[in-house]
C-alpha cells in the first residue's frame, strides 16, 4: 500500500465518519482542536481505520501519541510496514 | 402546592414534523398508515401496516450531539426544540431547575437490533460504534434531549410502554407541583421497528386484515376493528410552574389539574375496566373535578378488540353518553410511548380551536363499545376541561386532566 493510498483512505474515513470537509484535512491539522474530535470519536476512528485497513490497532500503545492527521498516516504506515516485515 | 401550566408544545408525528402538520392532517381526515412491504420477509408476521414518521433535517443537530441519538431520540430532540421555542424560553433562561422527563417503551429499537446483529453474527465487539449503547439505553430520549438543549435540572425517563409519556407528564406535574423544579420538558418518543409491531402481532393485538387497504385501519371502537397499528414520533410539552410562567409573560395552553396512575394487578396484556375506572376516578379526585365537568375525553382506544371494549365500558360507567369521546389512532396509528404526549397536544389545540376531531375509521360502532358519546364527525364545542387516557401492557393505567387557562 502506497503512502498516497493511506492518505486517501484515512481522509475518506474522516470525511464519512466525522462529516468533515475535505479542505480541513491537512496533514498538520490537530485532531482534537482543529478537527473537533473527542474521546468517543477516537473509539469510532479506530474502529473505522481497522475496518478500512484490515488491521488490528485497538491495543497499540502508540495510538495515545497521535495528535495530527500526519500522525495517523504515519501510524498506519508503521503498522502496514510491520505487517510486511512479519 | 404549586400550580402547573403548559406553555409550549412540539411534535414529530406520522402526519409531519410539527404540531401544525399534525393538526392540518387531522383537519383533512388524513391517515398516515401505509403498507410496509419490507415486513413481509418476516415469517410469522401477519401485520404489514404502520404509520411511519419522516426523518428530516436531522443534520441540523450537530454531529457530536446527534451521534448518540437513534431514530426516536432525533424525533424527541426535534419535538423538544419546537416546544422550547414555542414556550418562548431562551437558552439563557434555562436554570438548574429546568429539566426533562421523557419516556419510551425501550431504547431505540433499530439501534439495539443493529448492536445485536454485530454481536451475534459478526461476533466482533470492536465493530460496535461508541455511541450505540447511548442509543439503546432505556432513557435514551431523555438524556439526548438534555444534552442537546443543555438541560441541567432533573433528567428522567419513564418506561411504561403505551403509558410512558403520560406518566412522564404526570411525573413532571408532581415535580413542579411539589416545588422541586420550575420547568420540565415532558413527553415521549417511539420508533417503528418490525420487532415492535411483532410484539403485538404474536399476541393477536395487531391489525392484520387491512394490509391491502391500510388507511382503513386501525378502527378504534368500530365493529370491524381487528387490532392496533404502530406509529412513531415524539411529543414534548413544556410544563412550567404557574408563577414562573406568569412572571415571564408566557402564553399558557392549559393548566394540569389532575393526574392518576395505577396498575390492574390482573393481567399482563389485557386491560380491564375496573382498574381504568379506578384510575380515572383517582385523576378526577386529584383535579377536584366531577365527571360532568369534563368537556372532552381523548381516549386511548387503539383499535384492539379487547382494549377498546374495556375503555368504552369504563367511560360509559363514569360519564354515560354525555361527554364527547374520540381517539386519534386512526390518523397516526399508535405511537406507543409517545402517544399520550402527542394526543394531549392535539387535545390542547382542539381546546384552543373549540373543535373536536372525530375518530377516524369509526363507521359503525361495535356493539361492545356503545353507550358513550362517540365523535364521528368534526364537532364544534367549547372545551374547558379535557381528560386524556393511556393504558399499557403490564396493566398500567394513566389519566390526566387539563383545564383551559383563563387569564
Amino acid at each position: 500500500m502506497t503512502e498516497q493510498e493511506i492518505i486517501e483512505i484515512t481522509n475518506r474515513v474522516f470525511e464519512e465518519s466525522f462529516e468533515l470537509e475535505k479542505e480541513k484535512l491537512k496533514p498538520e491539522a490537530q485532531i482534537f482542536t482543529d478537527l473537533g474530535l473527542d474521546s468517543l470519536d477516537i473509539v469510532d476512528l479506530v474502529a473505522a481505520l481497522q475496518k478500512n485497513f484490515g488491521v488490528n490497532m485497538r491495543n497499540e500503545e502508540e495510538i495515545r501519541n497521535i495528535r495530527t492527521l500526519q500522525d495517523v498516516y504515519n501510524f498506519i504506515s508503521a503498522i502496514k510496514e510491520r505487517e510486511v516485515t512479519n | 402546592m404549586k400550580r402547573v401550566v403548559i406553555t409550549g408544545v412540539g411534535a414529530v408525528t406520522p402526519l409531519g414534523g410539527s404540531v401544525d402538520a399534525l393538526i392540518q392532517g387531522m383537519e383533512l381526515r388524513k391517515s398516515a398508515v401505509c403498507f410496509m412491504e419490507e415486513w413481509s420477509r418476516y415469517c410469522g408476521m401477519s401485520s404489514h401496516v404502520a404509520a411511519p414518521a419522516k426523518l428530516k433535517d436531522e443534520k441540523n443537530i450537530p454531529r457530536q450531539k446527534r451521534r448518540s441519538m437513534g431514530r426516536m431520540s432525533i424525533f424527541a430532540a426535534q419535538a423538544a426544540e419546537q416546544a422550547l421555542a414555542d414556550s418562548g424560553i431562551k437558552s439563557d433562561d434555562i436554570s438548574n431547575r429546568t429539566g426533562c422527563i421523557i419516556g419510551s417503551t425501550t431504547g431505540s429499537a433499530g439501534s439495539i437490533s443493529r448492536a445485536f446483529e454485530i454481536m451475534l453474527f459478526e461476533k466482533d465487539l470492536s465493530r460496535l460504534p461508541s455511541s450505540m449503547f447511548f442509543q439503546g439505553m432505556s432513557h435514551t430520549a431523555a438524556i439526548n434531549v438534555a444534552q442537546y438543549l443543555g438541560l441541567t435540572g432533573c433528567v428522567m425517563a419513564t418506561s411504561a410502554a403505551c403509558a410512558s409519556s403520560l406518566q412522564a407528564i404526570g411525573t413532571g406535574y408532581e415535580f413542579i407541583r411539589s416545588g422541586r423544579q420550575d420547568v420540565l420538558l415532558c413527553g415521549g418518543a417511539e420508533e417503528l421497528h418490525p420487532s415492535v409491531t411483532g410484539s403485538f402481532d404474536v399476541v393477536f393485538a395487531a391489525s392484520v386484515k387491512y394490509n391491502q387497504t391500510p388507511q382503513k385501519t386501525p378502527r378504534p371502537f368500530d365493529e370491524d376493528r381487528d387490532g392496533l397499528v404502530c406509529g412513531e414520533g415524539s411529543g414534548i410539552l413544556v410544563l412550567e410552574e404557574y408563577e414562573h410562567a406568569v412572571q415571564r409573560g408566557a402564553g399558557i395552553y392549559a393548566e394540569i389539574t389532575g393526574y392518576g396512575t395505577c396498575g390492574s394487578g390482573s393481567h399482563i396484556s389485557q386491560s380491564d375496566k375496573s382498574s381504568i375506572i379506578r384510575c380515572i376516578n383517582e385523576t378526577l379526585n386529584d383535579a377536584r373535578t366531577a365527571p360532568d365537568e369534563i368537556d372532552y375525553i381523548n381516549a386511548h382506544a387503539t383499535g384492539t378488540v379487547q382494549g377498546d371494549k374495556e375503555e368504552a365500558a369504563a367511560i360509559g360507567k363514569l360519564f354515560g353518553d354525555s361527554v364527547p369521546v374520540s381517539s386519534l389512532k386512526g390518523y397516526i396509528g399508535h405511537t406507543l410511548g409517545a402517544s399520550g404526549a402527542i394526543e394531549l397536544i392535539a387535545s390542547l389545540i382542539m381546546m384552543e380551536k373549540g373543535i373536536i376531531y372525530p375518530t377516524l375509521n369509526l363507521d359503525g360502532t361495535g356493539p361492545d363499545c356503545r353507550g358513550i358519546n362517540h365523535v364521528k364527525k368534526p364537532l364544534k364545542k367549547e372545551i374547558n376541561t379535557v381528560l386524556k387516557n393511556c393504558f399499557a401492557f403490564g396493566g398500567v393505567n394513566a389519566s390526566l386532566v387539563c383545564r383551559k387557562h383563563i387569564a
